[in-house]
């Protein structure tokens, strides 16, 4: 009984030190977005700002588009935010569409052949930077170069092999004699879709799309590669501030961090349940 | 009697669906359609810029000169070239074992249920909800010389300490490392987590009737069934590590001196700052091969784990 004890103290003990990690630099940017001009960089640093403010907030939200004044960049994100929304849920979207129905196929049928998910995952692995220099020059002839069709199907590709892993997993735990019954009993394939295969996956379309959802909204390289001023997404934006005011701009960056991170948590948040389960990828024995 | 309207083209449309054909080949089709489309012309373009001795100043790619093999010699004896993929390597080996090791020790503690786990779990999946451009931007806010970290490791040290990580080259590429060990420890706890919530009951209830202890369990029939899982975060995480740009990008630039230059940032840079774009295809190339000989023993090894799975279920 003693041990046991002792176990759930030193459990908790470890849990809230990495706790602490993990809240500390989320709690820095916070607080930050809420400070002053003044309060960025004091010694010692303040960890809760005298005159808490909105100014940053107000700052980036309003319309209009970044500019220089007096050789300082003001940061505005009213157009980015939508960009970077659009692409990465229409993104999204399709790459789930279109990887499920392919992990279906093959889990079913087994179209492409046995090893495909791995021919699909190695994909995955070529690094980005590698075709980022000929990419531009493909698009600038396609004209796909800074529209939002171009992004959205990069990253449509790019999600397909973590869909597709995750997808199969979820697809095995559907009974295939359910399937079979539902079709001895006259349904079409669609139907038997519909009826039986879309309600026993829906919660793992949901995690899947959440996650690729989150790759997209965060993916900086290939964004910088194919937009250049009608279409810009938070990363981008991100990127250039850092630049262009050697990271000094302390509050409004802070503030653009809030809002980038917030949508993503409240999903991930409402969704935990099933993110706990969905990510093993059908690799245990059953 | 039928009239050509949207019903009609839908009832169509369904039916084409419907036949075996077709059902079974048209994810397959678009999503190889997809990928052709875009990787095919991608790399051959690469290979014959590569080929070339083209700079962005310097007019269009088709009017530029060949130079034969001259650009891969330049790239394999470019040091700054061959250091970046080393370190690029080097950090991958630091960060993914630690981040396993972390993922696996929380998901460990974590796993049975007990007072304030819900808490535990939602806070660790937090660092992979945001956009790692704001985690480098964050932690350059945090790192400053008289930031706060320098002031708790003072608080914990007892005296002052002012590590100036983000100018001292070591501490530049822990500050780096450290960055996505941060980060991407939560989907290491994410999968493992998740890997443990699904493991078989039978095996586990049949070897503590055995009399086995907890410790016994663990070692000899938990951790080989959980044996694919761990190779699947350890091939998604280097893969993903290999490709490190956002942290140096946004923290450090690359620097100080070349630190903390990835293999990622200092091909943008020789492709887009130098402007040497003939140069960066031909490293590009070289860098491919590097990582598809890596790809190739991952996927192998995912490949058994995987086969073995298969063959255990159906005995």
């Amino acid at each position: 009984m003693r041990r046991r004890r002792l176990f759930s103290l030193v459990r908790h003990v470890l849990l809230l030190v990495w706790t602490a990690v993990t809240l500390f630099p989320i709690y820095w940017m916070l607080i930050t977005s809420f400070k002053h001009s003044g309060e960025w960089v004091t010694w010692p640093p303040r960890w809760f700002p005298h005159e808490p403010t909105l100014i940053n907030y107000v700052k980036v939200l309003t319309p209009g588009t970044s500019t220089f004044e007096l050789g300082r960049q003001t940061l505005k994100i009213l157009k980015p935010l939508w960009d970077s929304l659009i692409i990465s849920t229409v993104g999204a979207l399709v790459a789930v569409a279109l990887g499920s129905a392919l992990a279906y196929s093959w889990a079913r049928f087994g179209t492409g052949g046995r090893n495909y998910p791995y021919n699909i995952l190695s994909i995955r692995m070529v690094p980005p930077i590698v075709i980022a220099v000929p990419f531009v020059v493909y698009f600038a002839t396609l004209r796909l170069l800074d529209t939002y069709t171009g992004l959205i199907l990069v990253y449509v590709a790019t999600c397909l092999p973590y869909v597709i892993w995750m997808m199969l997993a979820f697809i095995d735990e559907v009974p295939v004699e359910l399937e079979r019954a539902a079709r001895l009993m006259g349904a079409s394939r669609l139907r038997v879709l519909r009826s039986v295969v879309l309600p026993l996956t829906a919660s793992g379309l949901v995690v899947t799309f959440l996650f690729v959802f989150i790759l997209n909204w965060s993916e900086l390289l290939l964004a910088l590669t194919l937009t250049n001023t009608e279409v810009s997404t938070i990363p981008i934006q991100l990127n250039k501030f850092q630049s262009a005011n050697e990271g000094r701009d302390y509050g409004p960056q802070a503030a653009i961090g809030a809002i980038a991170t917030l949508p993503v948590v409240v999903l991930g948040f409402l969704i935990q349940k099933h993110l706990l389960r969905g990510f093993s990828f059908g690799l245990l024995r059953k | 009697m039928t009239t050509p309207g949207p019903t009609a083209a839908r009832r169509g449309a369904r039916r084409w669906l419907e036949r075996e054909r077709v059902f079974k080949w048209l994810p397959f089709v678009s999503v190889q359609g997809l990928f052709t489309f875009l990787l095919l012309p991608n790399v051959l373009l690469l290979i014959y810029l590569s080929f070339l001795s083209w700079r962005i100043t310097r007019g269009a790619w088709w009017n530029a000169a060949f130079a034969g093999l001259d650009t891969f010699r330049g790239a394999l004896e470019d040091e700054r070239f061959r250091w970046a993929v080393a370190r690029t390597f080097g950090f991958a080996a630091a960060a993914v074992p630690l981040e396993l090791l972390l993922g696996f020790g929380l998901a460990l503690l974590c796993r049975r249920h007990f007072r304030g786990r819900r808490f535990y779990t939602t806070v660790f999946l937090l660092p992979m909800m945001i956009v790692p451009a704001v985690v480098g931007y964050d932690l350059s806010m945090l790192l400053i010389d008289q930031g706060p970290f320098n002031q708790l490791l003072s608080l914990l040290a007892g005296r002052t300490i002012t590590v100036r990580w983000l100018s001292d080259y070591t501490a530049a590429q822990i500050a780096v490392i450290g960055a996505d060990v941060w980060q991407w420890t939560a989907l290491t706890f994410l999968i493992f987590t998740s890997g443990m919530a699904g493991l078989p009951e039978e095996p586990i209830r049949a070897a503590r009737v055995m009399g086995a202890s907890r410790w016994q369990i663990f070692w000899h029939v938990e951790l080989p069934l959980l044996k694919p899982v761990i190779a699947i975060a350890v091939v998604l995480r280097s893969m993903e590590a290999l490709k490190i740009f956002d942290y140096p990008m946004l923290l450090t630039q690359g620097g100080p001196g070349n630190a903390t230059e990835t293999v990622a940032v200092y091909l943008w840079r020789v492709g887009w700052e130098f402007a040497r774009v003939s140069d960066a295809a031909a490293m590009s190339l070289i860098l491919l091969v590097v990582v598809a000989m890596y790809t190739f023993v991952a996927l192998r090894v995912l490949r058994r784990e995987r086969r073995r799975l298969a063959e255990e279920s159906v005995a």
